[in-house]
């Protein structure tokens, strides 16, 4: 091959790799973030976890999702676990009525429901809920408004850079907070010992005792990494992100 | 090279410039969106789970007569892998191969899914009420007081209640079965001591002598006796010599120091020379022995007080042998001290003798018999062809299995209802006298067309008018915790440990009188050029662990052999005969004949022929080879399943149906001829080179160079020139360019002092200066730890146990089935792919031989044993080649393996000095594969923590990171630091010698850190400055007192 043979070959391959570079951009990247696909049963978070202002019961999160402290999938609630109330609460509306119906024959006919799944990391990431939700990372950070939204979709990318980003960069517990909706009013079980707002404090998810420091808090804080968007007051919380802390 | 010249000619870093691009393109197009599926809830979730976190059961092995307890660790439901329970007598935590794979018999796809009936020969399902009435009626229907019921033999409450149920019918007692059961050593046992097993004290003893006796492999307990053997050998000075004899070196014999070779059935000619009771010189002549040896042995056994003799050889003088042997016993101080009466094994006692079995075929052939039932045995395969079983048993009119599997036995039945696994059903074994260890079910059954066999008894029962008063319990748990001393307060605390103190409804222990069979003719006089030793394989036992895939894929500990039957000749009888190893030999005695491939075994007298029992199931019914994709998933793979069907020879159909005077099938008992065929194939094995050439890699130092080790100094930087290999390289020839002689002195680079930034001395004057791929003040705080392990060879048996827990632990594919090969260019071979070099077993065991060099007979040799695995090399050679960073060091000191960036290129394979990278040729993991190593129930056995890896990437051992990040994660829950010592290794875990001791090397607290600076301790390849994580500790020879001290 000539010198000039070889500079013709090796734009047509370039050539090439933009043109795939294009079309994995315009497939969407990789990632089914914003996927919110309808479930079998329309259950209204707005309405159980949803703040009482807006007109929700602000159940906390894991009244149902209880495991997602003890470990590393958070499963979903039993039927069981639906039933304990609405075994009394048949519903007002017409459309409430409709859903919980269907839950209730669902629960006669010993069927657990088939939820449509939304968020899932590939097998080869491991990702413990336990050891975020005990860190103080709230469940808005990467579910999203779940409180808000009327039907679920995946509202972050799950891409390993959103994730590293995290790590990386620190966890910023207020906007956490802020997301959860605890952004204004202490919540109501609020035990931080501190004035609510203060940086640092896990206030509404954690509860430090006076010989208990919540996990996580060990890890040291980097200021030099905040970006413009950050709230300047805030302690950004960084996370190992050694290869081996999720693929193994 | 010049640009206008090669016709190829684009510049090497021009040619990655666009490779880089067109590769990162072909990346991320390659990333689809991940298939998501369902999430399916609870009903009603169950109060003691929680989902993703493990439940744990306490619980008893049964796969062979030990009764071991376990602990079953269950997930979502799910039993993903047993462990030994710390808390029980016999085991104390460790659990053997054959115990780690009982998860495949309960996940065994070809269990049998429902009862089944045969009716014009052809197998029908059926519902258990239409079966248990036919039963019911045909047992009302028998003159039944001559049915036979074959058990399984098991301790505990379950014989006592088959005798009263069998009693109820006016059925005689059942037989309780083991087909690998010394009678011999039993009965000396009760005539001597009356018990059928002593506890057996190796730590105890002065010099262990095994006549034959197996004790590491499938004589006696294994692993009670194996805990106790390593812990004798780590006492290092004060340990015992142990002497073996016998015509082959079994794995027992290989750990022993010395080999004593004597002609098979003249065991009992030197039993009682040691005991006085005949001449030295007689002894000799007979066995084949020097003179002088048995001189030495003799002065040694007079010195040493107590002594343990042990007697297994098989032949048909079993039994006298094994009262010469308890004369020695008695003579030398041992009753009390190693053999100890008083502490009974419980769970031997009650084995039917093979005689009985033998006779019970022979009323069977006469048509005395009109009801049989077998559960958990297999006749039909394990007594040989000249018993005929297939021919007495379809004399029998109606014949029940409860068998799980459709082995060969359940094939010539006429009605099949399935038992369920002991991990699903109740139970209990004595573990030793006043104790009782339960059985429970760790998960809901698997199939659920299947019942437990004591169930269906109660149940049959009660469809009989004049037995249903007798069994007013609605199922076996409530018959057995109305019988548990304490009821059921009791039983529920015993429950949660898995042993505790009582005593269980044993059946009456009388010993039925020994019924013997014709004597089989003394050995001397039958034809043939060759003795024939015949013997249980140490992995599959009498064949029942053939059809689970970990036990086929597990290497012969002596042989490396897998995935096939193999004949042992030494090589010396090869060179005579001309047979090369892979020579397909005939071996043929009076009883029949069986081809298979020749292995050269330094281990065995060249006039002696050996064979593993365990390969060599089949069926009657005529089967295709299975084949994944096209197989009828309802078609029952007859031939006990698609992992042991056509796989080998049976060795034991060489052995005519004689006995021993204690009635036990006589393994030794004819001489063979054999003869070289045309064909040659290449032998299934995993055995690379059985020599070291110099490379130091199993290191062993005489006992008395143990106290002048160089390692004195904490940290081994003292620069002593000697060290306890220095003559190892004489053994072989010199690597080029390594230095010469000694390696490097000690331990140059302790994990800890690497973990502390302070890598090759314990000052910190060279921090700095010598530095691995090791940051010690990442901010992460990883660094803290060091994750390290040590291994102390002195300690290794080589039972392999630590690889099956491996492979139940990391999800590793077994590789060696037939229809597991490439796609083209590849034949249908069981273990074709391992022939290939493709094996997957993250640690294995490797056996070297020393001395031996010329391949002449002589007794003079030793075999070392050394699991290897990633050493996770502080300064490792994997970890620069790798294109793609896919391999790199962690923080914490792990050599880590990403599956994910991995693209296959295997560079760090070829760069690991160790070997110990494996690579997933054909996506084993991927179910939509032929080559897919899990399927259906199998994959429920995955470990949740650990990817199932796809094609094309490496693996290799993580040191169980999951578990690593388990604990991490159960700590700062906690709120605490991980505690010294909380968790280990599944290797560490299983070892049944303890030699294995994992821990963080960082911390002074954990005991691997006061391991790794053993005075014995050195690195593998240390002279690579790879500065290793895994440290060994050198094995200790133990030479005898006359003879001149070896390395």
């Amino acid at each position: 091959m000539t010198q000039r043979r070889k500079w013709a070959a090796i734009p047509g391959l370039f050539i090439l790799a933009v043109g795939a570079v294009v079309l994995s951009a315009y497939s969407g990247a990789s990632s089914s973030q914003g996927r919110g696909p309808a479930q079998p049963i329309n259950f209204p978070h707005p309405k159980h976890a949803g703040a009482e202002k807006d007109g929700g019961l602000g159940m906390n999160c894991l009244y149902c999702h209880n495991n997602a402290n003890k470990s590393a999938d958070v499963g979903m609630p039993a039927v069981s676990t639906c039933m304990g109330c609405h075994t009394i609460i048949p519903g007002k509306a017409d459309s409430s009525k409709r859903e919980i119906a269907k839950l209730v024959k669902y629960a006669s006919e010993n069927k657990p429901i088939p939820w449509e799944r939304i968020h899932k990391v590939p097998e080869y990431v491991h990702f413990p809920h336990v050891r975020h939700v005990n860190a103080g990372v709230t469940c808005q950070t990467c579910h999203g408004e779940v409180q808000k939204m009327t039907r679920v979709y995946q509202y972050a990318s799950l891409n390993m850079g959103w994730c590293v980003n995290c790590h990386v960069n620190g966890y910023d517990p207020k906007a956490g907070q802020k997301a959860a909706g605890y952004d204004s009013v202490p919540p109501a079980n609020y035990a931080g010992g501190v004035p609510y707002g203060t940086p640092g404090s896990t206030a509404g998810v954690v509860t430090a005792s006076a010989n208990f420091t919540p996990p996580g808090m060990g890890l040291p804080r980097d200021t030099s990494t905040q970006t413009a968007g950050a709230t300047p007051s805030v302690q950004r919380r960084r996370a190992r992100y050694d290869c081996a802390s999720c693929h193994y | 090279m010049s640009n206008d010249t090669g016709a190829t000619d684009v510049k090497r870093r021009d040619f990655l410039k666009v490779l880089g691009v067109a590769g990162a393109a072909v990346g991320t197009v390659g990333c689809a969106p991940e298939k998501v599926g369902k999430l399916i809830p609870y009903l009603v979730s169950p109060d003691e789970t929680v989902s993703g976190v493990s439940t744990y059961y306490a619980s008893t092995c049964r796969e062979c007569v030990a009764g071991c307890g376990i602990i079953a660790e269950t997930r979502d439901g799910r039993t993903t892998k047993l462990e030994g329970n710390p808390n029980h007598p016999l085991n104390r935590g460790a659990l053997c191969a054959r115990g780690q794979s009982a998860l495949q018999g309960l996940y065994n796809p070809d269990r049998l899914r429902g009862p089944m009936i045969k009716e014009n020969g052809a197998w029908k399902a059926v519902e258990w009420d239409a079966a248990l009435t036919v039963l019911s009626q045909k047992l009302r229907a028998a003159g039944a007081g001559n049915a036979v019921f074959l058990n399984q033999h098991e301790s505990g409450s379950f014989p006592a209640f088959l005798d009263a149920w069998l009693a109820g019918y006016g059925m005689r007692p059942h037989l309780s079965v083991d087909f690998e059961s010394d009678s011999a050593a039993i009965e000396a046992n009760r005539r001597r001591y009356g018990v059928a097993w002593p506890r057996l004290s190796f730590t105890d003893a002065r010099l262990i002598i095994s006549f034959g006796a197996d004790f590491l492999e499938t004589w006696g307990m294994l692993v009670p006796q194996q805990l106790d053997f390593a812990d004798a050998r780590a006492k290092i000075e004060g340990a015992p010599r142990f002497v073996y004899v016998g015509p082959r070196r079994s794995l027992t014999g290989l750990n022993a120091d010395q080999w004593i070779a004597c002609k098979p059935g003249t065991e009992l000619a030197i039993a009682n020379a040691l005991a006085g009771m005949g001449s030295i010189a007689d002894a000799a002549q007979q066995s084949g022995v020097a003179e002088a040896t048995l001189q030495r042995l003799q002065q040694e056994l007079s010195q040493a007080k107590p002594v343990l003799a042990l007697s297994g050889a098989r032949g048909a003088n079993a039994l006298e042998l094994a009262l010469a042997v308890a004369g020695i016993n008695q003579a030398n101080g041992a009753i009390g001290t190693t053999v100890r009466p008083a502490e009974p094994m419980s769970g031997i006692e009650g084995i039917s003798r093979f005689s009985e079995v033998a006779t019970a075929v022979e009323r069977m052939r006469a048509g005395q018999v009109p009801v049989a039932f077998v559960r958990g045995v297999n006749p039909a395969y394990s007594l040989p062809a000249r018993a005929r079983f297939a021919d007495a048993f379809a004399k029998v009119a109606f014949k029940v299995s409860f068998s799980m599997y459709p082995d060969e036995t359940t094939e010539l039945c006429d009605l099949v209802l399935p038992d369920l696994h002991s991990l699903e059903s109740w139970g209990d074994a004595e573990a030793t006298r006043d104790t009782v260890s339960l059985q429970q079910p760790a998960m809901d059954p698997v199939f659920s067309g299947t019942r437990a066999t004591a169930d269906v008894l109660i149940q049959l029962a009660q469809k009989d008018p004049s037995n249903a008063a007798r069994y007013a319990q609605k199922d076996y748990r409530s018959w057995l915790i109305g019988r548990f001393p304490g009821g059921m307060s009791a039983f529920t605390a015993t429950l949660v440990k898995g042993v505790g103190p009582g005593t269980v409804a044993a059946r009456s222990s009388s010993p039925a009188p020994v019924t013997t069979l014709a004597a089989a003719p003394p050995i001397e006089r039958t034809t043939g050029d060759f003795y024939l030793v015949v013997y249980p394989s140490p992995v599959l036992g009498d064949g029942r662990g053939a059809n689970k895939p970990w036990l086929q894929e597990l290497p012969d500990p002596v042989t490396k052999v897998l995935w096939s039957s193999w004949v042992e000749l030494h090589p010396e009888t090869a060179h005579k005969l001309g047979i090369e190893r892979g020579d397909i030999v005939e071996v043929s005695t009076a009883a029949g004949k069986v081809r298979a491939p020749a292995y050269l075994y330094l281990g065995i007298r060249p006039d002696t022929v050996a064979l593993a029992m365990g390969q060599g199931h089949s069926s009657v019914t005529k089967l295709d080879a299975f084949e994944p994709k096209h197989a009828d998933p309802k078609l029952v793979q007859w031939g006990y399943g698609r992992y042991a069907r056509d796989l080998g020879v049976r060795a034991h159909d060489l052995l005519g149906v004689g006995s021993d005077n204690a009635g036990g099938f006589a393994l030794v008992s004819t001489k063979a001829s054999i003869s070289k065929t045309a064909d040659h194939e290449t032998l299934v094995s995993t055995e690379g080179s059985a020599r070291q050439h110099g490379r130091g890699i199993a290191q062993a130092i005489p006992l008395s160079e143990v106290g002048t080790s160089p390692h004195g100094d904490a940290h081994g930087v003292a620069a002593v020139a000697e060290e306890g290999d220095k003559k190892a390289p004489a053994h072989g020839e010199q690597i080029p360019g390594a230095p010469s002689g000694a390696f490097l002195p000690g331990l140059r680079s302790p994990v800890a002092a690497d973990a502390q930034g302070k890598l090759g001395s314990p000052s910190s004057e060279d921090q700095g200066t010598q530095k691995g791929m090791y940051a010690p003040n990442h901010w992460s705080g990883m660094a803290n730890r060091r994750w390290a392990m040590t291994v102390d060879l002195a300690r290794c048996t080589g039972c392999s146990a630590c690889v099956t827990a491996c492979y139940a632990e990391n999800n590793i594919p077994t590789v060696g089935a037939s229809w597991q090969n490439a796609t083209v260019f590849a034949e249908a071979k069981a273990g074709f792919n391992i022939t290939r070099g493709r094996e997957m077993n993250w640690i294995r065991l490797e056996r070297y031989f020393e001395g031996a060099d010329d391949a002449q007979f002589t007794e003079d040799f030793e075999a070392r044993f050394i699991p290897m695995l990633c050493q996770h090399c502080g300064n490792a050679p994997c970890e620069p080649v790798c294109p793609v960073y896919a391999t790199y060091h962690s923080p914490d000191g792990l050599n880590v393996q990403v599956y994910n960036r991995c693209v296959g290129t295997r560079y760090c394979s070829n760069n690991c000095p160790y070997k110990v990278r494996y690579f997933n040729w054909f996506g084993y993991g991927e179910e939509d594969r032929k080559q897919y190593a899990f399927p259906s129930p199998l994959d429920w056995q995955l470990n949740p923590d650990v990817t199932v890896r796809g094609k094309g990437v490496m693996e290799k051992c993580t040191f169980c990171v999951q578990r690593i990040r388990e604990s991490e994660t159960r700590a700062k829950t906690e709120g605490r630091e991980i505690a010294p010592d909380e968790f280990t290794s599944a290797c560490a875990q299983a070892c049944p010698s303890r030699a294995i001791t994992f821990g963080d090397a960082a911390d002074p607290q954990w005991a691997v850190s006061k391991q790794v600076e053993d005075r014995r301790a050195y690195h593998v390849f240390e002279e690579l400055n790879t500065l290793t994580a895994v440290v060994y500790l050198k094995k200790v020879n133990h030479p005898g007192p006359a003879s001149p001290a070896k390395v």
